[in-house]
């Protein structure tokens, strides 16, 4: 057997307001295999986003163990922690959170910064990224002067430029049109494709059956697990 | 090797990463930095006025000349109204029994001062008349740079000769040689013997502005006051021949005349004795709270700007705590934020102080020529400024650097 990217054991995450506890993630086991594709869904509030911030390690669950790789995430320091962040998990996200005034490419470049990378080789590698999603001609454009679609884009490829195994992706068509949903999902699909595991939250069943499983939350669990039956296949990427 | 051009790589990138933030928000930053420039202007300008003064005091004592006690009557006000026999008297057979009685003295130089009226044809001044022996010259270092200085022989005939300062004989004579011209002194007839040699001026004291006449000559033809008794100074310079006997004599002298005025026990003294030293030392202290006072008012200006720096970092972090939460999501350590942060505000501050120098250095040079004032502006003080620039960056930048790098990636993430 081997062993799993990611594996959760009674992952809880507890709010308090006002003085009630909120069960943001209510005791949640769930393992993800390398090369998986997963589709978290579920209502408003169910928590998918508590979820997928820590196994992302952006924030720290209440109790329960989160296992990435084999190493168990309560062992590491906020320094190992940030390395992980770096080097083994890319974030999408649904408001793309690109810095403003910065070109594409020194968009994409700073997680290389973070690696330890000197200016030269960022500008290669970054360049690279941009041009695997087809935006060769708009490397010196800021996020302004990008369409909703070729901001995902740089995102895609700022979250893939460090090499990592998985993809974490916040809800990334929610502020896109269907057809440029679809581009995405295409994107998603043939990296997928090309071994890296993804994991991504969305509210539309449309886009859900682009992954191959799905993970359906309910007020901080888990209440179905199943491959998708009919899954749809993108034709290609813009 | 490869860890520290890592490092200085990444101290490369926050810079990269500084000067864009501060380019974003140049009106602001410039502001800021002015904050930090007038802070390092003012402290750079305060020592070097300092050290000026420090300066020009020490020159202007050294003028005096050296192991000399300066012995100046001095009225007893210690009890009830003033009488005019509280005066304080010392007269010349005061100095000669110092000389004689008090050991290690070379000579006691008599001296009585007086303003006086000069004219010339077609000019006049006011300046302060010495009527001194030829000692005065040995004693304070005063020479003749052109003719003569005054001999033992003007002294017992009383002659009515003068040797004047430089400035004096600018006013009087303009570039001619005063020696051997005529000057009517409170419209007695001098002749110039010579022309004193120049001491410059400190601290807008001019030492070229006097002449020096025989101690006689001044008793008899030029002293309007009635109140003097035929024998007395103004006041008596008594050279040593060396320090140790300046301070041995100091205490001699007293006690001498103590005994010559027959001033009960108890009773504090009709007259002060002060060494050159001890000018020397209480002049340096007091030049050097000065300096302190001065460093100390600048230091509050650099402190507001130090704060300036502070209050738009703390300003900065908050509007950028989603991209710090972004930074730290694609693994951005805390030390790297803290760093980026840091040198954002050394940035800020190192340009300060680099224009507050040189406008320091401006200033100073302004200063001199038009107070003829030195203010120096030595490296040390250079570096202090850069030192102070740095200092302040890490102080007033490194609570809201600490701070933002303390924050939850998915805390800051969330922020608005
Ligand atoms: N920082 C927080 N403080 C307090 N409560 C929180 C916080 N974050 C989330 N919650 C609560 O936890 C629950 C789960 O929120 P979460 O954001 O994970 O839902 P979600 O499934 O992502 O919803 P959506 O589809 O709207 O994004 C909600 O009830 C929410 O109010
Ligand atoms: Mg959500």
């Amino acid at each position: 057997m081997t062993i799993p990217l990611l594996e959760t054991h009674d992952l809880v995450k507890d709010y308090e307001i006002g003085g009630e506890v909120v069960h943001a993630c209510n005791h949640v086991s769930l393992s993800i295999a390398r090369g998986e594709f997963v589709a978290i869904m579920g209502a408003s509030g169910s928590g998918k986003s508590t979820f997928m911030n820590m196994i992302g390690c952006l924030d720290v669950p209440s109790s329960g163990t989160l296992l990435l790789d084999g190493v168990d995430t309560k062992t590491l320091d906020s320094d190992a922690l940030a390395e992980i962040r770096n080097r083994k998990i890319g974030f999408v996200f649904q408001q793309f959170n690109l810095l403003a005034r910065t070109s594409a490419l020194d968009n994409v470049a700073v997680p290389l910064i973070y690696a330890g990378l000197g200016y030269a080789e960022r500008r290669e590698r970054a360049k690279a990224k941009l041009e695997e999603m087809g935006l060769g001609n708009r490397l010196e454009n800021t996020p302004a002067k990008l369409s909703g679609g070729q901001q995902q884009r740089v995102a895609i490829a700022r979250a893939l430029v460090t090499g990592p195994l998985m993809l974490l992706a916040d809800e990334p068509t929610g502020a896109l049109d269907t057809q440029t949903s679809l581009d995405i999902m295409g994107i998603f699909q043939k990296l997928n494709d090309d071994g890296i595991t993804l994991v991504v939250v969305t509210h539309e069943p449309d886009i859900a059956e682009y992954a191959a499983r799905r993970v359906v939350f309910r007020d901080g669990k888990v209440i179905e697990d199943a491959a998708v039956k009919s899954r749809r296949r993108a034709t290609a990427h813009a | 090797m490869p860890n520290i051009l890592g490092s200085l790589a990444g101290w490369g990138v926050n810079v990269a990463i500084a000067m864009t933030a501060l380019r974003t928000n140049l009106m602001r930053s410039i502001l800021t930095t002015l904050g930090v420039m007038i802070g390092v202007f003012s402290v750079i300008l305060a020592v070097a006025v300092g050290n000026g003064a420090q300066v020009s005091v020490t020159q202007q004592i050294a003028t005096l000349g050296s192991n000399m006690a300066i012995v100046v009557p001095q009225p007893d006000s210690g009890s009830g109204p003033p009488r005019p026999t509280d005066r304080g008297r010392l007269t010349e057979r005061d100095g000669r029994a110092i000389l004689r009685q008090v050991s290690g003295v070379s000579a006691v130089a008599p001296q009585i001062r007086s303003s006086v009226q000069l004219v010339a044809p077609g000019r006049s001044a006011t300046t302060q008349a010495t009527g001194a022996t030829p000692e005065y010259g040995v004693v304070s270092n005063v020479t003749a740079s052109e003719g003569r200085f005054l001999t033992e022989g003007d002294v017992s005939a009383a002659a009515r000769v003068v040797v004047i300062g430089q400035t004096v004989s600018d006013k009087l004579f303009a570039d001619a040689n005063p020696v051997g011209e005529t000057v009517r002194i409170n419209r007695v007839p001098f002749t110039v013997i010579g022309l004193l040699e120049s001491k410059g001026s400190n601290l807008g004291n001019d030492n070229d502005d006097q002449i020096v006449v025989p101690i006689t000559t001044l008793r008899q033809r030029l002293l309007t006051t009635a109140t003097q008794g035929p024998d007395d100074v103004t006041l008596l310079f008594v050279g040593f021949d060396d320090e140790e006997a300046l301070l041995a004599g100091q205490v001699e002298i007293k006690r001498l005349l103590r005994d010559r005025y027959r001033v009960p026990k108890g009773r504090i003294n009709p007259f002060t004795v002060r060494t050159t030293t001890e000018i020397a030392e209480t002049t340096g202290q007091v030049t050097q709270i000065f300096q302190a006072v001065l460093v100390a008012i600048a230091s509050i200006s650099l402190l507001v700007g130090g704060i300036g720096i502070m209050n738009i970092m703390l300003v900065s972090v908050t509007e950028r705590t989603r991209e710090i939460g972004l930074r730290m999501a694609l693994g951005a350590k805390r030390s790297d934020i803290r760093n980026q942060f840091l040198v954002e505000a050394a940035v800020l501050c190192v340009i300060g102080g680099a224009i507050g120098l040189i406008l320091a250095m401006v200033a100073a040079a302004i200063f001199q020529q038009l107070a003829d004032f030195p203010a120096p502006i030595g490296i040390d003080t250079a570096l202090m400024a850069v030192a102070f620039s740095a200092v302040i960056g890490l102080v007033f930048g490194g609570y809201p650097a600490i701070r933002a790098s303390r924050l939850s990636p998915i805390e800051a993430l969330r922020s608005e």
